[in-house]
């Protein structure tokens, strides 16, 4: 076959780049977890291979189990929250015609998408803290938001506020990519609104929702950025998620080993978490 | 442009319809008004509330009300405060962000367009397992990799360079799976095979003929390259740490750290304007473009 070269010629700048900075970091992580840092009679601490250890130490990590508590509470509570306002504002704006008041609020509402996660904590932050939120200023109450009972749920508002409309945009979207002969044809046959909404647009929409619900999923397991920068402003325990911990673990210590293990562990969760979501997504398309 | 093609056929067909039993309405239910305010509210609060903040100065931030402009107003002062303070670092972490994100899109939208092509267009030994195994690493967690890209990058010299950020940010697997869409969509093989049999080259073929078909796709995988370079936190707090060298959102989070610290000047309101400052070029790059970020949404929504 004459064009048997020309697809790797096409891919090999992708492919060095996703080899040097995907497949080469994430072997290099593997090989990392192994090894343990022990001290060694007076020297300075060394990395010896330690075959399983440091994932055997993990899974002892009650810290670390911590972390991953508050994710899973995250994943029990914040995604499907998020997910639901966001296919309930779907529908809403799928429901009339295209107009000015439609186009006002799906701007606004993906407005705070383009706020990046740090700053977004920050602004949050700063909306948070006793003396400032406004919150506070209008109802006349002094809620600490940072205190350590509704810090995890102050974490989640951050990303409901940040990804509701992203998601909203995603499914809304799939709705207007439904040929409208569908929605005739139940019509025809005497639908109600809520018919065709339970019977037609919602399983139409569910690719698109289990995207969306993969998505939420590895987002999820690796927030780090809005928990961070709230740590100056309040006390935020190192191990409010995964990631929090990993990162500040390996900074305080320089335990690569160890951290490589966490993260490798994370991984793995996620995949087999978003295996759950993909299954479903096949199953729609095969 | 896909908005009209649905549009216009389904008014054409309600009008032959023997009932058309309230197609989609003119306007929202009541209900549907109070659901979408409170939601509108909640979305641009925090925002108006940076509108105001940015006008005031430290010590207005706690002595006037939260959702109103300070008057006088401090706007110019917080301004000037703002790019001039620390010899107007603020501008170098702002042409840093401009630079991490505009080459990561460029770059990865060639990647991913070359890529995507060779996967729509070719058959080759392995593609199906290649693919799966480029888009199962969506799934990898960015400090999975962020840490061993230190690693790596401190063997090589490489920490505290513009290229630490830079190199890693031009791999886009999801940018491939999209370019992927558009070119089996865009792009008729027909018309491939017709510029094969005129003789033109295969690289004519895919940059005279092919490009320009896909442009849409072009520039939604650069935008979505953009906004993540942009956001980007984690790989530059790891591997950058001379402060001449971080993007905006690494800057600003240093500050708030010095800002939080006891015996320095607070300068809140400071930092809140250059985070309205580093949000507007995302937000004007929504709004001029806004058809794109959703097209790519749209295919990378319902071709599972």
């Amino acid at each position: 076959m004459r064009y048997r070269t020309t697809p790797w010629f096409f891919l090999t700048p992708f492919l060095l780049a996703f080899t040097a900075f995907f497949i080469a970091p994430v072997g290099y992580a593997i090989y990392l977890s192994l090894f343990i840092k022990k001290r060694v009679g007076f020297g300075p601490a060394q990395n010896v291979f330690g075959g399983l250890e440091n994932y055997v130490r993990a899974f002892q990590d009650t810290a670390f189990l911590q972390s991953l508590g508050n994710i899973l509470l995250f994943l029990a509570i914040q995604v499907p929250l998020m997910i639901l306002v966001a296919t309930a504002m779907a529908l809403i704006l799928d429901s009339v015609k295209k107009g000015f008041a439609q186009k006002f609020f799906r701007t606004a509402f993906y407005l705070p998408y383009t706020v990046p996660g740090v700053i977004a904590g920050l602004l949050w932050g700063y909306l948070y803290s006793k003396n400032l939120s406004p919150l506070n200023q209008i109802t006349g109450l002094n809620t600490d938001f940072l205190s350590s009972s509704i810090l995890l749920f102050s974490i989640g508002n951050i990303v409901t506020w940040t990804w509701t409309g992203y998601n909203m945009i995603t499914l809304y979207a799939a709705l207007q990519n439904i040929p409208g002969d569908i929605y005739e044809a139940a019509r025809i046959d005497g639908a109600s609104n809520w018919n065709v909404t339970r019977y037609v647009k919602l399983p139409l929409l569910r690719p698109a929702l289990t995207l969306t619900g993969i998505f939420s999923v590895i987002g999820t397991m690796q927030i780090f950025s809005e928990p961070f920068v709230l740590r100056p402003l309040g006390y935020v325990p190192d191990n409010i998620t995964p990631n929090t911990y990993l990162y500040l673990a390996v900074a305080r210590d320089g335990n690569f080993g160890y951290g490589a293990a966490l993260a490798i562990i994370m991984a793995v969760l996620t995949l087999i978490l978003s295996s759950f979501f993909l299954r479903n997504v096949r199953g729609e398309t095969a | 442009m896909t908005s009209t093609g649905i549009e216009q056929p389904q008014t054409a067909r309600t009008a032959r319809a023997p009932r058309p039993s309230r197609p989609p309405r003119e306007g929202f239910s009541p209900l549907q008004w109070g659901l979408l305010f409170l939601f509108c509210i909640y979305s641009l609060l925090p925002l108006w509330w940076v509108l105001t903040t940015m006008t005031k100065s430290n010590g207005q931030l706690y002595s006037t009300f939260g959702l109103w402009f300070a008057s006088p107003s401090n706007f110019a002062e917080n301004v000037q405060l703002l790019f001039t303070r620390e010899n107007g670092i603020f501008a170098r972490w702002l042409l840093n962000s401009f630079l991490y994100a505009g080459v990561s899109a460029i770059g990865s939208m060639m990647f991913a367009a070359m890529g995507g092509y060779a996967f729509a267009k070719f058959q080759f030994r392995g593609r199906d397992a290649l693919f799966t195994m480029i888009l199962a690493t969506i799934m990898v967690p960015s400090t999975a990799l962020a840490l061993p890209i230190f690693l790596l990058m401190q063997q090589i010299g490489l920490i505290n360079t513009y290229w630490a950020v830079i190199l890693p940010s031009l791999v886009n697997p999801f940018g491939l799976y999209l370019m992927r869409l558009f070119w089996e969509a865009g792009f008729p093989t027909d018309l491939m095979e017709a510029a094969r049999i005129d003789g033109a080259s295969e690289g004519k073929i895919f940059w005279q003929l092919g490009l320009p078909l896909v442009r849409g796709g072009l520039v939604t995988v650069a935008l979505f390259s953009f906004v993540g370079a942009w956001n980007n936190f984690f790989l530059p707090l790891v591997v950058v740490n001379k402060d001449t060298l971080f993007p905006l959102t690494l800057g600003l989070s240093v500050w708030n750290q010095t800002s939080s610290s006891s015996g320095q000047d607070p300068i809140y309101t400071v930092i809140v304007l250059g985070a309205l400052v580093s949000i507007l070029p995302l937000i004007i790059a929504f709004l001029s473009l806004g058809r794109y970020w959703q097209g790519g949404l749209t295919s990378g929504a319902t071709k599972g």
